[in-house]
């Protein structure tokens, strides 16, 4: 109840910081000036349709526009589309365009730029990381110049949240460039080449140094965007980021390490401080089932030797971790420990935290059930990345835990993409520690855990996790859908395919002048109406 | 001279084929795949594959070395797998800003140690002497990340942003991109704690080398006889003593670049710097296989070049050295 409680106060704290910039937004916003961001880690490359990272769709929703785009209260507002009609059987999305959108090459935007954008998507040979929440996708069809319509080969209740903001969300495409330019060309960021119609235009990309973007003059939005300029910069390193906030080199820190949070706001009273829903979920993923030939990704599978046997799973992931402990330490309290196959702020979440509480007991009966105890103890790999310090104090409590309860975790540190390789690719793990992608829906979460899926790193087989995803996102009343969440998240945190520990927060930093911004975690990240009192 | 020079240029050629092939033979042995880094979230075997295909990187290794070679005697150097910019482009961006890290800590490191290694031998076992000495230890003996992070909370945080923390403005004439800052002033003010920072390290080295070497000397025939002419300390010190204790120092300045430029890797990314340091580690990192090259062939030659104007300078300090 106490947590509850602390939780409920933290969320209006939240609600409050994130509302600010609401408020000072009141004021007449000023024009001009060039808004400096630094990311803490590199852009990858322009392509924004095969690009990874969230650093590109930070940069692609600035310079790109959608079809319609999504508030932090989850409200679809239009964007290149005026409005949208769904017919009531969901299979027929009718799109009609605002006349006055052309793209940075000065070519409008048009129901065929849609068409030929989607399409792109669909086609294998882009390699695109959205192709796969295009599955329902049937075609697309062109009406007139400002009517696109999208059917569907079955009902899919997250169409919209897909188009306004998986990932980067649907972007736009200029033909005419796409078309003129290779994909070497938009990697590399060459400005002719990367054309979006949002509120910025590409500048320069130097990989390494910076990548600037200038205001749009003919954006469609009238007014906006209010800055001149947008400099984006990489600093890695958490002190120098620091550094270079106190001494006011940087406005805007979209990610900022919640280690050094309390550093940074006793350094920087007036600071910004925004967080808000944890969305992105802080993971103890253990290996269900490995290559029966030996061939990482193989079909033929074979049961893990420690973790297929639930009841190992359940000892070690459920009963043996205290998720509160983690919390209280890895996050300083700041973080909810929970269970579920989403985290706390994602559509659709339900608490399932209770089926697994901490019980040593109850985890060294289990164990010995297995067969494991002092004659036979259980000793298992534990792995994580050097990313982000967090993930190395989590595993060091684990440890700790498992120590507990008569268990050895042995801790391999990796880097990123070591870690990485061995999560998609079938590689040799027992367990590993990772904060996954942000999940604005369980639908979303597909992409990561279906039996089916390259992320599915725990490699389970069980096809009634595909089902679920199939039936939740097919389901077009959400009241029905809250029903088959609830069963699924349930259903999760019985077999634990999928291991959670707690929620992961992410906060953003601003200076005081820095105003006009929604905070919207990860999800969106847009510099359209910020403005710069100075 | 001429015919030293081209012997020395031509030995280039095995020093690099060896190390590209050993940093290109190492690059592929240890775990990951630039295919994941690229593919990210769309990661799916069938696109590896093809990715693969795409990058060559489905082709033996040696098979892999040969084409790149082939390519580089071309004057290509390859493609950024992640980023699909061409790695010598983003390799001569990224060079004037290490050459002038690396040249401005050397500067530092001589800066301290001449001065230090001169009052250490001429006042021998007295107080400076064992300050000098003492402080050439904790030199040497503080990792340039940490200098650097103390540096940054003295300049930058605890005087308010009196030196920036990160970034970079480049010297007039030296900027290749569209948008970019350059001034002297700015300049100065960037490179100054990444330099302190790298350079201190090296100076603490060449103190001790540099205090042992002038003991000998001054303790020679020929600096005895200068100063029974009559020639007054300083001419003795600096023309005479000095300049003859200097060349194991510059032997040793010489092989010190290559600790400069892996210092530089954590400098740069401690001071978030646009240089080949951070270039290198984000592509170790990534597993971006032609960065790596680009970046181990561009460390070799300036290596190997500045190696060479140092075998050069001998004949400055001594005369008698010559070249055949």
């Amino acid at each position: 109840m106490r947590t509850r409680r602390a939780l409920t106060g933290l969320w209006f704290a939240v609600a409050c910081v994130a509302g600010l910039p609401l408020l000072t937004h009141a004021q007449e916003p000023k024009r001009g000036g060039t808004l400096r961001v630094a990311y803490g880690n590199e852009i990858a490359n322009l392509d924004f349709y095969t690009a990874p990272g969230y650093e590109l769709n930070w940069v692609a929703m600035n310079i790109g526009c959608g079809l319609l785009s999504i508030t932090p209260d989850g409200k679809f507002v239009p964007s290149a589309a005026e409005s949208w009609q769904i017919t009531p059987d969901g299979l027929l999305y009718t799109f009609k365009l605002r006349k006055d959108v052309v793209f940075h090459d000065g070519t409008p935007l048009d129901a065929a730029a849609v068409k030929f954008s989607i399409d792109r998507i669909m086609d294998p040979a882009t390699r695109s990381s959205m192709r796969t929440f295009y599955e329902s996708v049937h075609s697309v069809e062109t009406l007139d110049p400002q009517t696109v319509q999208i059917r569907l080969k079955q009902p899919y209740a997250f169409m919209l949240h897909m188009l306004a903001a998986y990932r980067m969300g649907f972007v736009v495409l200029s033909p005419t460039a796409t078309q003129k330019y290779s994909q070497q060309d938009r990697q590399q960021g060459k400005p002719e080449a990367v054309v979006g119609c949002g509120p910025f235009r590409l500048v320069e990309w130097v990989k390494g140094s910076h990548l600037v973007m200038d205001r749009f003059d003919k954006y469609f939005e009238p007014g906006l965007p209010y800055l001149s300029r947008v400099t984006i910069r990489v600093i890695k390193d958490p002190v120098t980021q620091l550094a270079a906030f106190k001494a006011g080199e940087v406005d805007f820190i979209p990610d900022f390490s919640p280690d050094h949070l309390d550093t940074l706001k006793a350094q920087n009273p007036r600071a910004q401080i925004m967080t808000g829903k944890e969305t992105t979920p802080m993971v103890a993923m253990m290996k269900v089932t490995v290559a029966k030939d030996g061939k990482p990704m193989s079909t033929d599978r074979a049961p893990h030797p420690i973790f297929a046997d639930i009841r190992v799973r359940k000892a070690i992931g459920c009963y043996g971790i205290d998720r509160k402990e983690i919390v209280k330490i890895a996050f300083k309290g700041r973080a909810t420990p929970w269970l579920g196959i989403i985290p706390p702020g994602t559509t659709d979440t339900v608490d399932v935290t209770h089926m697994c509480p901490y019980d040593p007991a109850r985890a060294k009966a289990l164990l010995a059930e297995a067969g494991y105890g002092p004659q036979k103890p259980l000793t298992f790999e534990l792995m994580t990345n050097t990313e982000k310090s967090v993930f190395s104090v989590i595993t060091t409590v684990i440890k700790e835990q498992m120590a507990r309860i008569g268990v050895t975790a042995n801790i391999r540190l990796t880097d990123k993409v070591s870690w990485m390789n061995t999560a998609t690719q079938d590689g040799a793990f027992d367990m590993y520690v990772e904060d996954l992608a942000s999940q604005l829906t369980l639908d979303l979460n597909g992409f990561l855990s279906m039996s089916t899926a390259a992320w599915n790193s725990a490699r389970h087989t069980d096809t009634k996790v595909d089902d679920y995803y199939a039936r939740y996102a097919r389901e077009m009343d959400p009241g029905k859908r809250k029903v088959i969440a609830k069963e699924f998240q349930e259903f999760s945190a019985d077999k634990l395919y999928w291991n959670t520990i707690s929620g992961s927060p992410f906060y953003s930093v601003a200076q005081p002048w820095m105003k006009g911004y929604v905070y919207n975690a990860e999800i969106k990240v847009l510099y359209g109406r910020v403005w710069l009192e100075r | 001279m001429r015919v030293y020079i081209l012997k020395r240029l031509l030995q280039i050629i095995p020093t690099i084929l060896g190390i590209t092939f050993v940093v290109f033979v190492m690059m592929r042995s240890i775990p990951g795949d630039p295919v994941v880094s690229l593919l990210g979230d769309a990661y799916t075997e069938e696109n590896a594959i093809k990715a693969r295909q795409d990058y060559g990187l489905d082709k033996p290794v040696l098979l892999q070395y040969v084409i790149w070679l082939g390519k580089l005697v071309q004057g290509d150097w390859g493609t950024s797998i992640l980023s699909g910019r061409p790695v010598l482009k983003d390799v001569l961006v990224r060079l004037p800003v290490t050459l002038e890290l690396v040249v401005l800590s050397m500067a530092v490191a001589l800066a301290i140690a001449i001065p230090a290694a001169i009052i250490g031998a001429l006042r021998q076992n007295t107080w400076a002497d064992y300050t000098a000495t003492s402080v050439a230890m904790v030199g040497v003996s503080v990792p340039e990340f940490f200098l650097g992070v103390l540096l940054l909370l003295l300049f930058s945080i605890g005087m308010g942003g009196f030196l920036p923390s990160s970034g970079w403005v480049y010297l007039p004439g030296t900027c290749q991109t569209v948008v970019c800052a350059a001034s002297l002033w700015g300049n100065t003010q960037h490179v100054l704690m990444p330099a302190l920072a790298l350079g201190v390290g090296r100076a603490a080295l060449l103190t001790r080398l540099l205090r042992a070497s002038m003991l000998e000397v001054i303790r020679t025939e020929y600096v005895t006889t200068a100063r029974a002419k009559g020639l007054s300390e300083r001419p003795v010190v600096l023309k005479h003593a000095l300049k003859n204790a200097l060349i194991p120092t510059v032997t040793v300045m010489g092989l010190q670049v290559g600790f400069l430029i892996g210092g530089a890797i954590v400098v740069e990314t401690l001071f978030a710097m646009p240089g080949l340091g951070t270039f290198g580690i984000d592509a170790i990192i990534a597993r971006d296989y032609q960065q790596v090259q680009g970046f181990a062939l561009v460390t070799a030659l300036t290596f190997v070049f500045i190696n060479l104007i140092v075998d050069l300078t001998y004949t400055f300090l001594d005369p008698r050295i010559r070249y055949s």
